[in-house]
C-alpha cells in the first residue's frame, strides 16, 4: 500500500507566473524511511506544507492513505493531519509551560483516534520517553531545562504518540552534534519500525542519507527547477 | 477542556506581564466600581440631610433657594416670616410639632441657628435618626450654645466655652454681639449634615443680642446689659424659617397648598424630599462627569490588555504552529486568545471588587468618625454584576484583534515558521 502518492503535483504562489514545485510522479510505500534532501530553495517546504495539508496544490492529486487529499476542505486537513501524522521540527518543538509528558499527550487532546490507539495515554507517553532514553526524572520538569538532544527526543516521542501513518521530520537533527544525531535517528527508526509508521526526513545535510534506504533528492523530482 | 488548560498554564507561563494587566484591569474596575459606589452613597447621603420632617416654611421664593438656606444654610433668606404667622400654622389641627429656625449670625463663619427644644426632639437626619450629644446637653438658657461637631472639633471647642456671635455670615464681621457671649452647653455626634457645620442657639438668644440694635447695627448709647436683657420680653417678632411634622403625611399637599395660598403674607412650602431630589439633579451633573472620566480609565485598562496581547503575538507564533501541528485546528488558535483574554478580564473584575470591598472596609470606620456618615459595607449588586458582564464582554471583543492576526499567521507560516 502506497501511503503517499503525488501525481503531476503542482504548486505556484499565488501572482506568479511560474511554478515552484512541480513532481510528476512520487510514491512511498507503507512503512518505508525516506530520505528527502534538498537545498534551501528547493521547494522542501513546500511540500511539506502540502504533504501536511496547510498548502493545497495548484493542480495535480496527493493522496494520504488511499485518499483523495487535493480536494478537501481546510477543515478535514486538519483533521487528518492530527489523526495520521506526527511532526518534528527543527528546534523547538514544545510547549515551553508543559512538562516532557504534557507535551507529547498533546495531539492525544486533539484527535480521538490518537487517543483511542495510545490507550492510557499516560502510560503510553512515559513509555515512548522511556523507550527514547528520557531519563525519569526528566519526565515531569519543565522541557526548558533540557537539552536540546533531550527536547528532539521528547518531540519524536509526541509525533509517535497514538500511532501516526506518517512521520513527518524537517531537520530536525541540524541542532545535535553528530554523535547525538545518529543515536536520534536510530531511536525514532526503531521506534517507527515498532509501530509501522512511514518516516519522511527531510534535511540538506547530505551525511544523514546513509542512515536511510530510501533517498530522493528533491532536485531530480522537482521539474520546475 | 484542554484549551483552558493551555490557555492556563500559557498565561501562568507569562505571569508578570499577565500578572500586571490584571492589576490594571482591577484598578480600572475598582474605580468604576467605587465611583459607582460612591455615587450612590453620595446621593443617599445627600437626600438623607433631612427626614421625618413633612413641610419646610419659608417666605415665598424658589424651592431650592428655601431648602439651600433652611436645610444646607447656604445663602440667605429673602425675607422673613412674622411671628403671628408662624403660629396660626403652628396651631393647625394637622400640625404635630414645629421646628423655628432663625439664621443671620454666625461664628468663626460657621452659621449661627436660633431655634428651640423640639429641634432635638423631633429634627431627624438620614434613616430617621434623632440628633445625639457626644457631650452635655440641649441649651436651656437664653445664653447657651449647642455646638455641630466640625464647629468644636475644627475650633477645638469644649464645654462651658465663652463664645461670642457675629452679625452676618462671613468669618470676619466689624459688628460682633460682644457684651453677649454665649456658653457651650451641648457638642453633638457627627451627623454628615450640615448640622456639624452650625452654632445651635436660643430663638431667645437671637433676640436678646438684638434687643439694642436698629435696623441691623447697635444703637449708639442704647446699650441694655446680657442679664437686663434675659428678664426683657424675647418672643421674636419675626423668623427665618420653620420646619413642620405632620400628625398624619396624608395631609402634607394640603396643608402645603393651603400655606402657599396664605393671604396675609406671601409663603412657600415645600416637601423637602422632593425639593432635595429637584435640588441634587441640579448639582448632578458631576455624576456624569465622574462616569465619563471611569469610562475612560476602563478603556485604557483595556487597551493595556490589548497591547500585552498584541506584543506576546510575535514570542508566541511558534506555540501556535506546535499547536497546529499537533492537530489544532485555526479556530480553537483563535479561541485560545479569547479565553484568554476572557480569564484577564473575570479575574480582573473579581480582583477590582476585592479591592472595592476592602477599600471600603478600611474606609468605613474613618469616614464615620471623620465625617458620621454611615457608609454601608460594598456588595456586588445587579449593577454592578451587569458591568463586570460588559466589561468581560468588552476585553473579549477587543481580544480578538489579536485573536484574528494569530488566526491569520497560522494559516500563513503552517508548520514552518522562521525563528
Amino acid at each position: 500500500m502506497n501511503i503517499v502518492e503525488l501525481d503531476q503535483l503542482r504548486y505556484r504562489w499565488q501572482g506568479q507566473s511560474k511554478d515552484i514545485l512541480h513532481i510528476p510522479e512520487l510514491n512511498i510505500a507503507q512503512g518505508e524511511h525516506v530520505f528527502l534532501r534538498g537545498e534551501s530553495g528547493s521547494g522542501k517546504t513546500t511540500l511539506l506544507n502540502l504533504l501536511a495539508g496547510i498548502l493545497t496544490p495548484s493542480d495535480g492529486h496527493i493522496r494520504l492513505l488511499e485518499h483523495d487529499f487535493h480536494h478537501a476542505s481546510s477543515m478535514k486537513r486538519d483533521r487528518f493531519r492530527a489523526d495520521h501524522m506526527g511532526v518534528i521540527f527543527q528546534q523547538f518543538n514544545l510547549l515551553p509551560y508543559l512538562s516532557a509528558t504534557e507535551n507529547v499527550t498533546l495531539p492525544c487532546h486533539f484527535s480521538a483516534r490518537r487517543r483511542d490507539k495510545s490507550g492510557d495515554t499516560e502510560q503510553s507517553a512515559i513509555q515512548l520517553l522511556d523507550h527514547l532514553q528520557l531519563d525519569e526524572s526528566l519526565r515531569n520538569s519543565m522541557v526548558t531545562s533540557l537539552s536540546v538532544g533531550q527536547q528532539q527526543r521528547v518531540a519524536v516521542a509526541r509525533a509517535l504518540i497514538g500511532q501516526p501513518e506518517i512521520i513527518i521530520a524537517d531537520e530536525p537533527t541540524s541542532a545535535l552534534d553528530t554523535g547525538t544525531r545518529d543515536r536520534f535517528i536510530e531511536l525514532l527508526f526503531s521506534k517507527a519500525e515498532a509501530q509501522k509508521s512511514t518516516i519522511i526526513f527531510v534535511s540538506h545535510d547530505p551525511h544523514i542519507a546513509e542512515h536511510f534506504p530510501r533517498v530522493i533528492e528533491l532536485s531530480e523530482i522537482n521539474k520546475a527547477l | 477542556m484542554i484549551l483552558l488548560k493551555l490557555t492556563w498554564r500559557s498565561l501562568w507561563n507569562r505571569r508578570i506581564s499577565v500578572i500586571l494587566t490584571l492589576i490594571s484591569i482591577a484598578i480600572s474596575v475598582s474605580l468604576l466600581l467605587g465611583v459607582e459606589y460612591i455615587r450612590k452613597e453620595a446621593k443617599s447621603s445627600f437626600l438623607s440631610t433631612i427626614s421625618g420632617t413633612d413641610l419646610v416654611v419659608g417666605a415665598r421664593s424658589g424651592p431650592v433657594q428655601l431648602l439651600l438656606y433652611s436645610v444646607f444654610r447656604i445663602g440667605n433668606a429673602t425675607n422673613n416670616i412674622g411671628w403671628d404667622t408662624y403660629q396660626t400654622i403652628a396651631d393647625n389641627k394637622r400640625v404635630d410639632w414645629t421646628i423655628t429656625l432663625s439664621l443671620g449670625d454666625s461664628h468663626l463663619g460657621y452659621r449661627v441657628l436660633g431655634t428651640n427644644q423640639d429641634y432635638f426632639k423631633h429634627y431627624r437626619y438620614a434613616d430617621k435618626r434623632l440628633l445625639a450629644f457626644e457631650h452635655g446637653k440641649p441649651f436651656g438658657s437664653v445664653y447657651e450654645a449647642v455646638l455641630g461637631s466640625e464647629v468644636a472639633k475644627t475650633l477645638g471647642y469644649t464645654l462651658d466655652r465663652k463664645i461670642t456671635l457675629s452679625h452676618g455670615a462671613g468669618a470676619t464681621s466689624f459688628s460682633e454681639h460682644k457684651n453677649k457671649p454665649f456658653t457651650v452647653v451641648g457638642i453633638l455626634k457627627p451627623t454628615g449634615t450640615p448640622i456639624d457645620r452650625t452654632v445651635h442657639v436660643t430663638l431667645e438668644g437671637i433676640e436678646a443680642i438684638h434687643i439694642d440694635w436698629q435696623a441691623g447695627a447697635p444703637v449708639a448709647g442704647f446699650e441694655i446689659s446680657a442679664e437686663k436683657a434675659a428678664k426683657m420680653n424675647l418672643q421674636p417678632e419675626v423668623i427665618t424659617a420653620f420646619l413642620v411634622g405632620l400628625k398624619s403625611r396624608s395631609a402634607t399637599f394640603r396643608l402645603q397648598r393651603e400655606i402657599n395660598d396664605y393671604r396675609q403674607e406671601p409663603l412657600l412650602a415645600v416637601v423637602p424630599g422632593v425639593a432635595l431630589s429637584e435640588l441634587w439633579q441640579s448639582i448632578g451633573q458631576f455624576e456624569v462627569v465622574l462616569r465619563i472620566i471611569t469610562i475612560f480609565v476602563l478603556v485604557a485598562g483595556l487597551l493595556g490588555m490589548l497591547t500585552t496581547l498584541l506584543s506576546t503575538l510575535n514570542e508566541r507564533r511558534r506555540e501556535m504552529a506546535i499547536l497546529r501541528a499537533v492537530g489544532a485546528y485555526p479556530w480553537q488558535i483563535f479561541l485560545l486568545f479569547l479565553l484568554e483574554a476572557f480569564l484577564i478580564a473575570v479575574l480582573g473584575c473579581l480582583l477590582g471588587c476585592l479591592m472595592v470591598f476592602i477599600g471600603v472596609l478600611l474606609a468605613q470606620p474613618w469616614v464615620t468618625a471623620e465625617y458620621g456618615l454611615h457608609l454601608r459595607t460594598w456588595l456586588p449588586g445587579w449593577d454592578d454584576a451587569k458591568l463586570i458582564v460588559l466589561i468581560t464582554i468588552a476585553a473579549v471583543i477587543f481580544s480578538t484583534l489579536p485573536a484574528l492576526i494569530a488566526y491569520r499567521r497560522t494559516l500563513q507560516d503552517g508548520l514552518t515558521v522562521k525563528i
